[in-house]
């Protein structure tokens, strides 16, 4: 067979037969079957022309396949920008682990969607989307509506698909749903056109593309397994060690290797950081646990990957928020190892001794059996006499005195309820680190951020996500009043579901981390990030949007009852909390400096006084 | 250095922009690129040259890997001398 006749739809021999196989069906009902078959229970999209087949099929499958409660098996939620459904198929990803979907029109649809599509895909996150393009005879002729999908997200998706061959549309989006989740996840995105989506087809229910050339490195990634050798390798590195410590990214959580994690730790003593994206993957509250590293991260954590003498990575990439200056990156690690799905990101930033390029959790569970048999045992007291006191010495900490509210006072008050159980989403600034510091982290899938990119405007539709994902859970949105406007839009959408999420806004009037920046390596210039003069309500705004608990907080003494009746609230409630515009994000490993020069500022104690001065800072390195 | 690279391609719609898309993405210059149809027409062949060290050249062929649509990359070398030298695969 030549591999232009493999690329024509195969059929595997499915185990049994799908009810539907056989059945004339629409492109567009082909789509909405493929979405129930891959266990789709609600799609986030945006109505258009070039959509309208499938929004119609959806429709009816709802109509015909109502729950014995009278609900609809794939409820289409509505948002109020393309960008707002792509961040609930992303917060509902982010809380399942299932692959979220959206599904928009063609032309300014499909590129309002760009931003949750890069999103998702710098941080690893499953989506489809689903777009309507011009019919294929229109295609490339200007037509309305028209924009070059397959360039602008092909440069942003792990993958995307234009169909073009009618025959070809139940194969491609199976294969969507595949690539989207296996892997390293990420969004994948199929673009429809509508001829396509009204062509009269033959359901399959079992038809994939065969993607050789994926295939073939999955499976050869996915079978990787660790033997004798390499675990002796290192396991014997870490026995020798006197200070190990573990690195754990995002990579643990898509995983699925939490528990896997929890045991290795448990086997071996090894003491656990974790990226913004890994937490959650280690529980925050474990004696072990040092919390968030890098560049907002706590100072006992930063501290210990100074100390370290031996560095394990998991499903993490020693990106610039963590390893700024990789050269000084863990300077006494006399060893670090490396664990990731993806081949490209061994080595890439950091060269390390030792790696394994395949699945997370079994490859913790056979190293942790090998260590066992081999009555591994590492004795490591002095080294957790250390940590426990880089903890003490160096806890978290802000101006508790001040008259001011301060933003870290607000989320230690939510914890102190919540204990690590509530899942909580974030705009982009200050605020995102502020939770990302001081909330508890008990399991995986509980933090939802934008990571990577950084993409304000994130926390209010990540929220809806995850709340329609897990309708018995709390869900708070911690936002910032910049952030919160990208897509204040949503706060409709909250009330309209009637989503019982409760949303945060620590109001500091403006951009409070760009003026961070500003007031360190700009002499205090705030260019355009002060808010003062702005004239929002967003109290009113959320009464005009239909909360019927909105109020805002400005006196500290009313701190905590005023948390308590707002989570007790049980259903959309929306808390402005003004806060010290003056409080900053401690500590701070600033552009171009390494961990020990780290400035805790006046709150947290500092190891040395040695901070890395403005004047040291090249321009270059300012990002 | 100079480096040529094989790339086995299927002819998906928008293959070549995203072989294309992640040399710019990824910052490294295509100084020469070419080509051409195989015995069999789903699938083309890439020949490409670039220059970066060896860091650069490992890492955008693993990045290109990634791409779905990528059957094959591998660094080529040039063996022998002559009218006799060839290209040949290596396993960077
Ligand atoms: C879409 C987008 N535009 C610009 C930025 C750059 N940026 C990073 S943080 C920030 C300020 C965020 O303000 P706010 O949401 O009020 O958070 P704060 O830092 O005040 O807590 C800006 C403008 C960004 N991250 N995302
Ligand atoms: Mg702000």
């Amino acid at each position: 067979m030549t591999l232009s006749q493999a690329t024509a739809a195969v059929t595997a021999a499915p185990p049994v037969l799908h009810p539907c196989a056989g059945q004339s069906m629409t492109g567009a009902e082909i789509v909405v079957q493929v979405l129930a078959d891959e266990g789709c229970r609600v799609l986030f999209g945006y109505s258009g022309g070039a959509i309208l087949p499938v929004y119609d099929a959806v429709f009816r499958y709802n109509e015909r396949h109502r729950t014995a409660d009278g609900r609809e098996p794939m409820p289409l939620i509505v948002p109020a920008n393309e960008q707002g459904a792509g961040f609930m198929a992303a917060g509902h990803a982010r809380a399942t682990g299932d692959v979220g979907v959206a599904v928009v029109t063609s032309g300014p649809g499909a590129t309002n969607l760009v931003t949750p599509i890069r999103d998702a895909m710098a941080d690893s996150i499953p989506l489809v989307a689903i777009c309507g393009q011009v019919p294929t005879a229109l295609l490339g002729s200007d037509a309305f509506q028209e924009a070059p999908v397959a360039g602008i997200m092909g440069a942003c998706a792990k993958h995307v698909f234009l169909v073009t061959e009618p025959t070809q549309l139940e194969a491609t989006l199976r294969s969507a749903f595949e690539i989207a989740r296996s892997g390293r996840p990420g969004p994948v995105v199929v673009d429809i056109p509508k001829n396509v989506q009204n062509a009269g087809l033959v359901f399959d229910g079992a038809c994939r593309l065969p993607l050789p050339g994926y295939r073939a490195r999955l499976r050869a990634i996915e079978q990787a397994h660790l033997d004798d050798a390499a675990c002796n390798e290192l396991l014997r590195a870490l026995a020798q060690a006197r200070r190990p410590l573990i690195y754990a990214g995002g990579g643990v959580i898509a995983a699925g290797a939490a528990a896997a994690l929890a045991t290795f730790v448990d086997t071996f003593g090894v003491p656990v950081t974790t990226t913004l994206m890994g937490l959650g993957g280690f529980d925050t509250t474990h004696p072990l646990a040092l919390h968030l590293l890098g560049m907002h991260g706590t100072a006992h954590a930063n501290y210990a990957v100074e100390d370290c003498d031996f560095l394990l990575a998991l499903g993490a990439r020693f990106d610039d928020r963590v390893a700024g200056v990789p050269a000084q990156f863990a300077p006494r690690a006399r060893f670090i190892a490396q664990i990731d799905i993806d081949p490209a990101e061994i080595g890439k930033v950091k060269r390390v001794d030792w790696h394994h390029a395949g699945p997370l959790a079994p490859a913790l569970e056979r190293l942790v059996a090998h260590g066992r048999a081999r009555g591994l045992r590492p004795q490591l007291a002095p080294w957790h006499a250390h940590i426990a006191a880089l903890k003490r010495r160096h806890a978290l900490d802000w101006d508790r005195a001040s008259a001011a509210i301060q933003p870290q006072a607000v989320i230690e008050a939510i914890n102190r309820i919540t204990r690590g159980e509530a899942i909580i989403s974030t705009g982009v600034g200050q605020h995102q680190m502020w939770a990302a510091q001081y909330f508890d982290f008990r399991r995986p899938r509980h933090w939802l951020t934008s990571g990577s990119m950084g993409t304000m405007g994130f926390g209010l539709p990540a929220a809806i996500g995850a709340q329609l994902a897990r309708p018995d859970a709390l869900v708070i949105d911690i936002d910032g009043d910049g952030s919160i406007r990208m897509n204040l839009g949503e706060l409709e959408t909250v009330t309209t579901y009637d989503l019982p999420i409760k949303i945060v806004v620590l109001n500091n009037r403006g951009d409070g981390m760009v003026r961070q920046w500003q007031r360190l390596f700009f002499a205090g210039r705030f260019a355009a990030t002060d808010k003062n003069l702005h004239r929002k309500d967003f109290v009113r705004a959320a009464q005009a949007d239909g909360f019927e608990w909105a109020r805002r907080l400005e006196d500290k003494a009313a701190l905590d009852a005023t948390i308590e009746a707002f989570l007790a609230h049980p259903g959309p409630a929306f808390l402005e909390v003004m806060i010290d515009p003056e409080a900053g994000v401690y500590p701070m490993v600033g552009p171009g400096a390494n961990y020990a020069q780290m400035v805790t500022g006046p709150f947290i104690a500092a190891r040395s006084a040695t901070p890395v001065s403005e004047a040291e800072v090249p321009a270059t390195a300012m990002f | 250095m100079k480096h040529t690279l094989s790339i086995l391609l299927q002819n998906e719609s928008g293959a070549l922009l995203r072989v294309a898309g992640l040399f710019a993405a990824r910052h490294v210059n295509i100084d020469a690129l070419t080509v051409a149809v195989t015995h069999d027409p789903g699938v083309s062949q890439l020949t490409l040259v670039l220059h970066g060290d060896a860091g650069v050249l490992e890492q955008i062929l693993r990045q290109l890997r990634k791409l779905v649509d990528v059957l094959d990359a591998s660094s080529l070398s040039l063996v022998g001398s002559g009218e006799r030298s060839r290209l040949v695969a290596t396993s960077a």
